[in-house]
Parts: structure tokens; sequence; C-alpha cells
């Protein structure tokens, strides 16, 4: 700092009084939480004023927990549905979008977007109603096109119980994919696409060779996004599933819910969480390596 | 040669064509649900279940009346407007405040304390339920709307912060050599002047905050566990446990939790799109 600006810098105890209250509450409901769960995660704990220490036998008992690996299996499926159904769908529908072809562009986006608002719940809520067997508008749709025959309990059944809980959750947040594309893709410079268009390419060569590799980034941190989204998946399944029947459709944050509020299992709830933490951290990191790696050969 | 030019853009015709149904049938998926949530609201029970998709045909408010009793959603819907409206409060304030210092003053432990909020962005908040509940149990903050505000408000804060502090770095230098020769001191230079400049992204927070706060479901479950105290999004399960569901009213008591959040979005929804694609893409 030059001693100009040190005129104008106001006095450190200020500053301090401007950031000590944000940071006192994120410090109190972020960081501490954080410790807790890593401290309780070694007890055997109800909840009440009986505590006893473990050591690492929760972690023992997770690691070998069939519910939770499943949960977590479920969680990674997710994720590779939501990346390829999600992210690669919109980019596709992106693409089209800022075709000059397409008509309605801004009423397009408009109802593209609106499930990104909606309350989780809401969407898990009315999905529900959606796959209803009698009055629901799945079956209404396939007994309408003849397709009596493909009317299933979508919930119900434990071989199709996952993809019926998949397709609200890349409905619902298709739409946020979508416009970070669309905002990409309309900072490419136009003359690119003007100058290909003489040389001859048509509008799929046009996506491959300008458009992906154009906005590869984004690509790129749209699959961590939605990693990383997959793996905080709650409401959709806790409303539409329960986890269940049985344990088919369980997740893990809805693992730890049940563990810890209805099972009254604080300290293994907590070790459930610690490994919530663990893995999505471990993924982003991962992902977020890649990415690096990747940008480092090209540069 | 004119013959080749005509297929060609026939087939060029016939390409946008396909290429516009195609969007115009993705776009009704994505709205489809929301209508037909708002048209069954208003429908009479013979109107729904014979008539499922189509317009209603009949019109009765008082679905909406049935589930504002059936759920209290009326008390739920003051609870949620309370504990979003501090949210946001306190989210706009707090993120202004530090994005500024972020985004104009040196000082140590900034490059810290800048990544320990932002890296807040990547913890996935459902792993801190249960810690969160057994810290306020402890205390004795479960059942109280001013906590449950101040756990959205920490976790609206990351995007907050980064967004003032990102809008504030374009801020030119010479405004607080201004301020200050006209002995103006650091507490108006934060609130008269660097507030109103501003006002766009801390509009854009406003926003988003509120749809995060009103939309919000798994601490509001643990944290309050008072009928009296529940918000919108927990109220609704009340139906669920219903031995009959009513339908026209379920999509009635959905309506209502939807309804300011749609009207919200139909206002802003350039400001939201713009606002999020920020958020979750630099962040």
């Amino acid at each position: 700092m030059g001693k100009g600006s040190s005129a104008i810098r106001p006095k450190s105890a200020i500053l301090f009084f401007y950031m000590l209250p944000g940071t006192f509450l994120f410090v109190a409901l972020a960081i501490v939480p954080v410790a807790m769960a890593i401290f309780y995660s070694l007890f055997n704990w109800s909840g009440g004023p009986n505590m006893k220490f473990i050591g690492l036998g929760n972690y023992a008992l997770l690691i070998n927990d069939r519910i939770f690996l499943q949960a977590l299996g479920n969680n990674l499926l997710l994720a590779v549905c939501c990346v390829i159904f999600q992210v690669g769908t919109a980019f596709v529908i992106s693409a089209l979008l800022c075709s000059k072809i397409l008509k309605l562009q801004a009423f397009h986006r408009f109802s593209i977007f609106l499930p990104v608002i909606l309350a989780p719940v809401v969407v898990a809520f009315l999905w529900r109603i959606i796959y209803n067997m009698d009055y629901g508008l799945l079956n209404y749709f396939l007994r309408s096109i003849g397709l009596e025959s493909w009317i299933k309990p979508w919930l119900d059944d434990v071989s199709i119980v996952m993809a019926s809980v998949t397709v609200p959750i890349v409905w619902q947040w298709i739409g946020l994919y979508v416009i970070i594309f669309t905002t990409a893709m309309k900072s490419i410079p136009e003359e690119i696409f003007e100058s290909a268009s003489l040389d001859g390419a048509n509008g799929i060569k046009k996506a491959f060779y300008i458009t992906y590799p154009m906005i590869l980034d984004t690509l790129k941190i749209s699959v961590i996004l939605a990693v990383s989204g997959c793996m905080k998946i709650f409401e959709h399944v806790y409303i539409l599933t329960s986890g269940g029947p049985g344990t088919a459709s369980m997740v893990m944050a809805m693992y730890a819910y049940r563990t810890s509020f209805i099972g009254q299992r604080m300290g293994y709830g907590s070790t459930i969480s610690v490994g919530i933490l663990v893995i999505s951290l471990s993924l982003v990191l991962f992902s977020n390596l890649l990415v690096e790696g990747r940008k480092k050969k090209y540069e | 040669m004119s013959e080749h030019s005509l297929i060609k853009r026939t087939a060029h015709a016939a390409g946008s064509a396909a290429v516009n149904v195609f969007i115009l049938l993705f776009s009704l998926f994505c709205l489809f649900p929301v209508y037909w949530m708002l048209a069954s609201s208003v429908k009479n029970d013979s109107d729904f279940y014979m008539n499922l998709a189509g317009f209603p045909q009949t019109f009765r408010p008082s679905n909406y009346l049935a589930a504002v009793n059936v759920g209290r959603l009326d008390i739920a819907f003051v609870n949620s407007a309370i504990v979003s409206g501090i949210a946001v409060f306190l989210i706009l304030l707090i993120s202004f405040v530090m994005g500024i210092v972020f985004a104009r003053y040196q000082f140590k432990g900034k490059g810290f304390l800048y990544i320990m909020f932002l890296s807040g962005m990547l913890i996935p908040v459902h792993a801190l339920l249960i810690p969160i509940f057994i810290e306020l149990r402890a205390f004795s903050m479960l059942n109280n709307r001013f906590a449950l505000a101040l756990v959205y408000t920490v976790f609206g804060l990351p995007k907050g912060i980064f967004l003032v502090t990102a809008y504030a770095s374009t801020i030119p230098r010479e405004i607080e050599e201004a301020v200050f020769i006209d002995g103006g001191n650091i507490h108006q230079l934060f609130f008269k002047i660097f507030m109103p400049m501003c006002s766009p992204v801390l509009g854009t927070l406003t926003i988003l905050s509120f749809l995060d706060a009103w939309n919000e479901f798994p601490f509001s479950l643990i944290l309050m566990g008072r009928p009296e105290l529940k918000t919108l999004p927990i109220a609704l399960t009340y139906f669920q446990g219903q031995y009959f569901v009513e339908y026209t009213m379920m999509m009635a008591g959905l309506s209502i939790a939807t309804l300011p959040v749609v009207i919200v979005y139909f206002i802003f929804h350039k400001r939201i799109m713009q606002g999020m694609v920020a958020g979750s893409v630099k962040g």
C-alpha cells in the first residue's frame, strides 16, 4: 500500500468491527459443526447424557454398512445420470437455443429455467402426484397414447425406483445448466461462426468444432456442479420414497437423517455426516484436479 | 443448379421446423407440471379426476381455504415470511460490509478468511444437519425462528460475499479519496456511497437469498419441531400423513407455497438467471 492510500485507509479496529459478526456466525454455524461432527462420530451416543467413546468403531461400522454403501451407490448413480442427462441434454438444448432458426427464444428460456426456482419439496410432491397410479399425469399420458402395458407402480417397484427419483431431479435443474451454457455460448464471437459458415461448416460441425471447445471450461465446471449437487440430494427422496421401497432409493443425506432423528443414533449419524463430507469434498477435489490437469495440457 | 438449391432450402426449412418443434416440446415439458399444479388447484374433484390434464371446467377456490385449514398454511406462511425476511436482511448487510472490505482493503489474514468463506460453498450442508441440531439444542435455540434464520444466513453468506466482492472490485479507487477529501467518514463511505453503488448486486442478492430461504427444507425440518413454528415446506408434509389425500386441496397447498416464488420469477427472471449463473460458475 502506498502512502497516499494509507491516508484514507480506515482504522484496523473499524475493519475488525465490520468483519466480526459475519466471521463469528460462519465459524459458529459452519466450522464448529464440522469439528463437532468429527468429535461425536467417535462416540456411541443416542443423544442423551450417556456417551461412550468407541474410537473409530463407528467408522469400522460405516465401511461395512450395507445401507450406507447402497446409499453411496445411489448418489453416484444419480451423479452419473445427472452428468449425462442434465449436463449433456442441456448442452444440446443450449446449442439449439442459440441458433438463429429458433423462434420464441425468450419464452423457451423462461419456461426451461422455471423449475430451478421451485422448492425441491414442491417439485417432489408434484412428481409424486404425476407418478400416482390412478390419477397421475404419467399413466394418464401412457393410457391416452395406447401404452397401457407400460403403466407401472413407478415409486413402488425396486427395479425402477431410482430412475423414477432421478427424473424429477434432472427435470428440476436442467434449466440451470441450459442458462449457464447459453451464457457461455453467447460470449463466443459471432465472426468465428460466420467464417466457419463461409468455409461450408453446418450446424452440427459448428457445435462440435467451435462451440464445444470454446465452452469446455464451462462444461467442466458444470460437471463438478452436477456431481456435488447430486451428493446433496435429500428432499426429493424424502418426499417421493423416504428411501424405499426397503432401502432401494436410499441416499446418504436421507440415511444420515433417518439414523440420527428417527433411529436416535446421534454418534453414528455424525459418522455418516463425516462420511458425506469426506466423499463430497474428495469428489470435488478430484474433479477439480482433472479440470486443472487438462487445462495445463492446453497451455 | 436451381433444383439443388431448392432441395437444400427445403431441407433447411424442415431442419429448422424440427428444431423449433423439439425445443417447444421440451419447454412444455418444463412448464406443464407447474401449469398442471395451478390448474388442478381450482378444479372440483370430478373435474380433476375426469379431466386430468385439461383446462379447468370448474372453479373452486375453496380448495385454497381447505389447504390453509388442514395444513395451517396461514401460520406457516407467516413463519416462512419472518424467517426469510430476517435471513435476507442479515445476508444483505453482512455480505455487503464484508464484500466491500474484501474488495477494497488489505489486512492480515485476508486471503485465509476469503478462502474460508468461499470454501463454505463446497460444504455439503446436509452433513451439518446433525451437529447444528446438537449445537443449537445445547443453547436452547431449537424452535427458534431467529436461530433458523441465522443458519440460513450462514449458508447464504459465501455466495453473497462472493457476488459483492466481485462487484465492488469494479468501483474506481478515486471514490474513497473524494469522500475523505469532502470530510466523510468510513461509515458514510460504506452506507451512503458504496451501498447505492452496489444496489444492482444487492438487488440480485435479495432475490436469490429470498428464494433459497423460502424453499429451504431440511434445517427447518429438524430445527422447528413445534407445529406453530413450522415453515411452508414443512407444513406441506402434513398433507402426506393424511389417510385420504384430496388432490385438488394438495395442489392448492403446493400453489400457495409456490405463488410468491413464481411472482418473483415473473418480475425478475433475467436477474435471477444472471445471478445464479454468476454464483454457481465462478464460485
